[in-house]
């Protein structure tokens, strides 16, 4: 009875630690601006940064909604189809190994090259907006699930694919009971890597193929030595980061119940 | 339980030769002998002689080199009618317990609710009730070997092959194990063909015992055991008992 609260108290910090560790890295930031009386356009203080996503600015012609939206809507399409296409691209891969030895080597060209820079020519070829974003995207994002679902569906124990063989199951039963199950933590780091740069394709895809979103908002803003919408922005694309994350790490406990039972949080 | 009737599994003559990287591994020399159907035989031989080998040899798990392995088709479907129990438990980790009992229910298509009770009265009789819903990762190595034996027997398989079911289990579950084993073995009138390193384990459990040479092993003795059933832990005290169980240890020691 007698450490139950302190219980509670220990679940709460482990819940508020990484939070905490924001906000006073948010403080020493503004500190230091305020210190160190550094120009607003080289770095706005947190405080002005926010003021500008909060508090309606005169001189804006923009509304910080309607871009959110719009990017949070360019965010959930791309990752879903990064998600989906790559899964199903590394099943494809790891069917059959004459496929896998053809194609893997043309997607590690794909993703050495610098998307970024091939960008303006995908807008060329597709033109502007929502589709060429989302591939765009998809090419800065797609190579970890696709390559840690290929090595999840391979690494499994051979001894293990003794127990289907004996009974005579089949190739898809094969896939379905045993490669698949086995590689879904290999999926999920897959999906988490990927998570954290679909935002940053999202954002280039912004940058070149759109006039909307919060990729738009920093690239203009920057045109105009406008510092404190960056910022805001920036602000904003972690915290889409950060949440994507979470969302994904989450969904893994719901999918893996075998990995989490019994053990806690910290 | 040897009747005179037809056996439910002969092998002729099965070679096995591994090759890797050029070298060549005479692990099978030669060997021959029938299973009857109800029969308990066990497999005893130095380590690396080739019991592993020859069992997944008989479950297809493996190709033979040379020989034959005879089975009458119309009684005897060896690719569906087999339980195998692994050296290791093998449970797939991802699975609840009652999900890995009825794996081979799901590889062979049959109907899995209506199997559902069966895998909880195999869970029972090995001495897991009430695990169902775990996960492998939450039973000792002991408990996973027995799901992986509840496993093996829920298509009620007709030949059930046990590679060293026991072997890593402690010397008092382990006799328990032995017992319950002869108990479902009784019961449910399987045939079965089990290897072990244990020479009373072997005595205590069989009709019959097969002795294998080292590599490349053959047939060194194949021995009955006459001993009463139903056998109880006082067998073990039994002068035949020490007697076949000397027999079985000095071929080992010629062989
Ligand atoms: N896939 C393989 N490739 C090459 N050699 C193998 C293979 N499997 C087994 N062997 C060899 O064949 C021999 C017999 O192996 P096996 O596993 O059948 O022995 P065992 O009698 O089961 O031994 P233990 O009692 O230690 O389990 C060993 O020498 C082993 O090295
Ligand atoms: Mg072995």
């Amino acid at each position: 009875m007698k450490n139950l609260p302190t219980l509670k108290l220990s679940s709460l910090w482990a819940r508020l630690k990484t939070p905490l560790v924001v906000f006073v890295l948010l403080v020493i930031w503004e500190l230091c601006v305020r210190a160190f009386k550094i120009k607003e356009y080289i770095l706005p203080s947190p405080i002005v940064a926010l003021q500008h996503l909060f508090l309606p600015q005169p001189d804006a012609n923009y509304s910080w909604i309607v871009h959110i939206r719009i990017t949070l809507n360019e965010l959930v399409i791309s990752f879903l189809v990064t998600s989906v296409l790559g899964i199903l691209i590394a099943i494809g891969l790891a069917w059959n190994s004459t496929i896998k030895k053809i194609i893997m080597p043309a997607f590690v060209f794909l993703n050495s090259l610098p998307i970024v820079a091939i960008a303006p020519l995908l807008v060329l070829w597709f033109g502007y907006g929502l589709k060429t974003n989302i591939l765009i995207a998809f090419l800065v994002s797609f190579f970890p699930v696709v390559i840690n679902t290929t090595v999840g569906l391979f690494e499994i124990e051979d001894d293990l694919l003794d127990l289907v063989k004996y009974l005579h199951g089949t190739k898809l039963q094969i896939f379905l009971k045993l490669r698949l199950p086995n590689s879904l933590p290999y999926i999920f780091t897959g999906l988490k890597i990927s998570s954290t740069m679909c935002v940053v394709g999202v954002i280039v895809g912004e940058f070149v193929a759109s006039d909307k979103g919060l990729g738009y908002i920093i690239i203009n803003s920057q045109y105009t030595m406008d510092s404190p919408p960056i910022f805001a922005g920036l602000m904003l694309v972690s915290l889409f980061g950060v949440a994507l994350f979470g969302i994904v790490s989450a969904l893994e406990r719901l999918c893996m119940p075998w990995q989490f039972r019994g053990r806690n949080e910290n | 339980m040897r009747d005179g009737s037809k056996p439910l599994l002969s092998l002729k003559n099965v070679k096995k030769t591994f090759t890797t990287g050029g070298t060549e591994l005479k692990a099978l020399g030669d060997v021959t002998f029938d299973v009857c159907p109800k029969e308990f035989v066990s497999i005893v031989g130095p380590s690396g002689c080739g019991k592993t080998t020859l069992l997944k040899i008989i479950a297809g798990l493996l190709p033979k080199s040379s020989g034959e392995i005879i089975v009458d088709k119309k009684d005897f479907d060896i690719t569906r009618e087999v339980g195998f129990v692994f050296q290791k438990p093998l449970l797939l980790h991802w699975r609840k317990v009652i999900d890995n009992v009825l794996l081979p229910i799901e590889i062979l298509k049959k109907d899995r609710k209506a199997m559902e009770e069966r895998a909880q009265y195999l869970l029972a009789l090995v001495g897991l009730e009430g695990f169902e819903d775990r996960y492998p990762g939450e039973l000792s190595g002991g408990m996973q070997q027995r799901v992986s034996i509840a496993r093996a027997l829920v298509h009620d398989p007709k030949l059930l092959l046990m590679d060293e079911p026991f072997g890593a289990l402690d010397a008092i579950t382990r006799e328990r194990l032995n017992i319950e084993l002869l108990r479902i073995w009784q019961e449910t009138g399987k045939t079965i063909l089990f290897v072990t390193h244990g020479i009373n384990e072997a005595v205590f459990l069989s009709d019959r015992v097969i002795v294998l040479s080292a590599r490349p092993s053959r047939m060194i003795e194949s021995l009955d055991i006459k001993l009463p059933r139903p056998r109880q832990q006082e067998v073990r005290v039994q002068p035949e008992f020490g007697a076949y169980a000397l027999e079985i240890y000095k071929s080992l020691e010629i062989g």
